[in-house]
């Protein structure tokens, strides 16, 4: 039997703390798993975030003018009217009238189509928005109501508003998420840090009759943790991208969103990968930096308190 | 010549329990040779505890190296570690280490690099007949051959104080001649020796105080 010592050649030095530390193993275990966790909640963020960014885009590049019938009123002069004063304002990239089958659509699913041709539906005019350089909303509304008192405005934004917390509300709970998971892997570290130190009294007491200070004696314990926290973020890193290529390829039938979705991670475009995807190299990155740093302030603290 | 080591009227208990030293004064300047004898259950163990510091005075003062042990933290008692060598009766090895980082562990917490202390570690095991080992596990070594190792691994960087207890306990006499001949060696550059020992042949070897601990009161003989 031969240990891992330095053979004639100055070799690399055995460790000073034994590798097999049965503790470390559980612990790469659990925070694979829990990068896993995490880098599935990224994903998330990302997923919905993507989502949002691209609702809210189709919402602001558009308005609605709706014209609503006045007894006594040709509503086809009223809408060209509005039309005819749509198309002279400027910062407006289109204007379309839709027919009144458009406005009666969006009723029907309220009162049904029986006898929809005899009520007094509104018209509906859809103009598009410079969305680099959009309009004095606040003028073009005031404009509209001294043209036609009958027109209303619609610029989307409450409903862009409500997307938008919405997003902000589904971002703030991936981030409790990881905040949690983050706050589990340390209580884990913690909890394994002093399970290897009890494991190693022995040879921590000969490195300190050795005349070693605690700074070193947790250097060579906490070497450990970081391979530990570095090891498990890409196991975790890996499994998630596993996770999320399955859901996007096998993930359901076309046209299914969160299929697509997935499948979106892994489309990169000629001007470069999104910076977006970053945030999953965060979590080795942090599962590595929780793994050295939380093992190195329990080791100081407990081998103080040994004496 | 300034004191390596100083006790003033130092008592030691476990516990609740007696005395096992009781009112130890005693001092060794450097370059001192000493042996410390006595029955067994008499104290030597616990006093040589106290002077690798890992045991407190229960009363009195304990001056190493001119600093006083009570009044230093933890990174003080770590230095004053570092010059001193132990050899422990019971060897202390690390059982996953060779024997070449065993006996280079010392330089390692020091701050050595392997290609600073390498060919030292190895001329050293070679010394005490150890080169052919230098990769063996302790588990694989007998008692003699561990406790030549936890010889070299205490006298490796030379340190300014050796203490070593029952250093030939588990050697041929022709080893323990050489290994007391090595304490020598390092007394004469300087290094204060105080071998801890029963062996009457090893008393007779070198020309030196010795201290007689009995029922916890130290007398020089």
């Amino acid at each position: 039997m031969t240990g891992a010592g330095p053979s004639e050649t100055n070799a690399k030095p055995g460790a000073i703390i034994p590798a097999a530390a049965a503790p470390l193993r559980s612990l790469t275990a659990v925070m694979a798993v829990m990068c896993y966790l995490a880098v599935l909640a990224v994903g998330s963020m990302i997923l919905i975030d993507r989502a949002v960014s691209h609702w809210a885009r189709g919402l602001s590049s558009e308005a609605t003018v709706q014209l609503r019938e006045i007894s006594g009123r040709d509503m086809e002069t009223d809408l060209a009217l509005v039309v005819a004063l749509l198309q002279t304002t400027p910062r407006l990239s289109r204007v379309e009238a839709l027919p009144r089958e458009a406005g009666a659509k969006l009723l029907e699913p309220w009162i049904g189509m029986q006898g929809l041709d005899k009520l007094p539906v509104p018209r509906l005019i859809r103009v598009g928005i410079d969305e680099k350089n959009p309009p004095d909303f606040v003028a073009l509304e005031a404009a509209l109501r001294d043209a036609m008192p009958s027109a209303r405005l619609d610029t989307h934004r409450r409903w862009e508003s409500e997307l938008k917390r919405m997003a902000g509300t589904l971002a703030f709970f991936s981030g409790l998420v990881l905040l949690l998971i983050s706050l589990s892997a340390i209580a884990m570290v913690v909890f394994a840090a002093r399970a290897v130190l009890d494991s190693n009294r022995a040879i921590v007491d000969v490195l300190q009759l050795a005349g070693a200070e605690d700074r070193f004696i947790a250097k060579e314990i906490d070497r450990r943790f970081l391979q530990t926290g570095f090891r498990s973020g890409l196991i975790g890193l890996c499994l998630g991208m596993v996770t999320f290529l399955l859901l996007g390829f096998f993930g359901g039938a076309e046209g299914n969103g969160v299929a697509a979705a997935a499948r979106g991670l892994f489309y990169i475009p000629k001007d470069g990968p999104d910076r977006q995807l970053l945030w999953f190299l965060l979590v080795p990155v942090v599962a590595t930096l929780i793994g050295l740093l939380t093992s190195r302030f329990t080791l100081m603290r407990m081998l103080k308190e040994l004496g | 010549m300034s004191d390596v080591l100083n006790l003033d009227a130092v008592g030691l208990r476990y516990d609740d329990g007696p005395e096992v030293l009781k009112s130890v004064s005693w001092r060794l300047a450097k370059g001192d040779f000493a042996f410390l004898t006595g029955p067994s259950g008499a104290g030597k163990t616990s006093l040589l505890r106290l002077l690798f510091m890992a045991l407190k005075p229960s009363r009195g003062n304990l001056s190493l190296f001119n600093a006083n042990v009570a009044d230093s933290n933890r990174a003080d008692i770590a230095k004053l570690r570092r010059r001193i060598g132990v050899v422990f009766q019971d060897f202390r090895l690390l059982d996953h280490l060779s024997a070449f980082d065993n006996v280079a562990l010392p330089l390692r917490v020091a701050g050595q690099r392997p290609e600073s202390y390498g060919s030292d570690v190895r001329d050293l095991l070679d010394w005490v007949g150890l080169k052919q080992q230098a990769q063996a596990l302790p588990p694989v070594l007998s008692g003699g051959e561990k406790q030549r190792i936890a010889i070299a691994r205490a006298v490796i960087s030379k340190p300014e104080l050796l203490l070593a207890d029952e250093p030939t306990g588990n050697v041929d006499k022709h080893l323990a001649r050489r290994l007391i001949h090595l304490f020598g060696e390092l007394n004469r550059g300087g290094t204060t020796v105080l071998i801890a020992t029963h062996d009457e042949a090893v008393l007779k070897q070198v020309k030196a105080p010795v201290f007689h601990l009995a029922q916890g009161i130290l007398k020089a003989s």
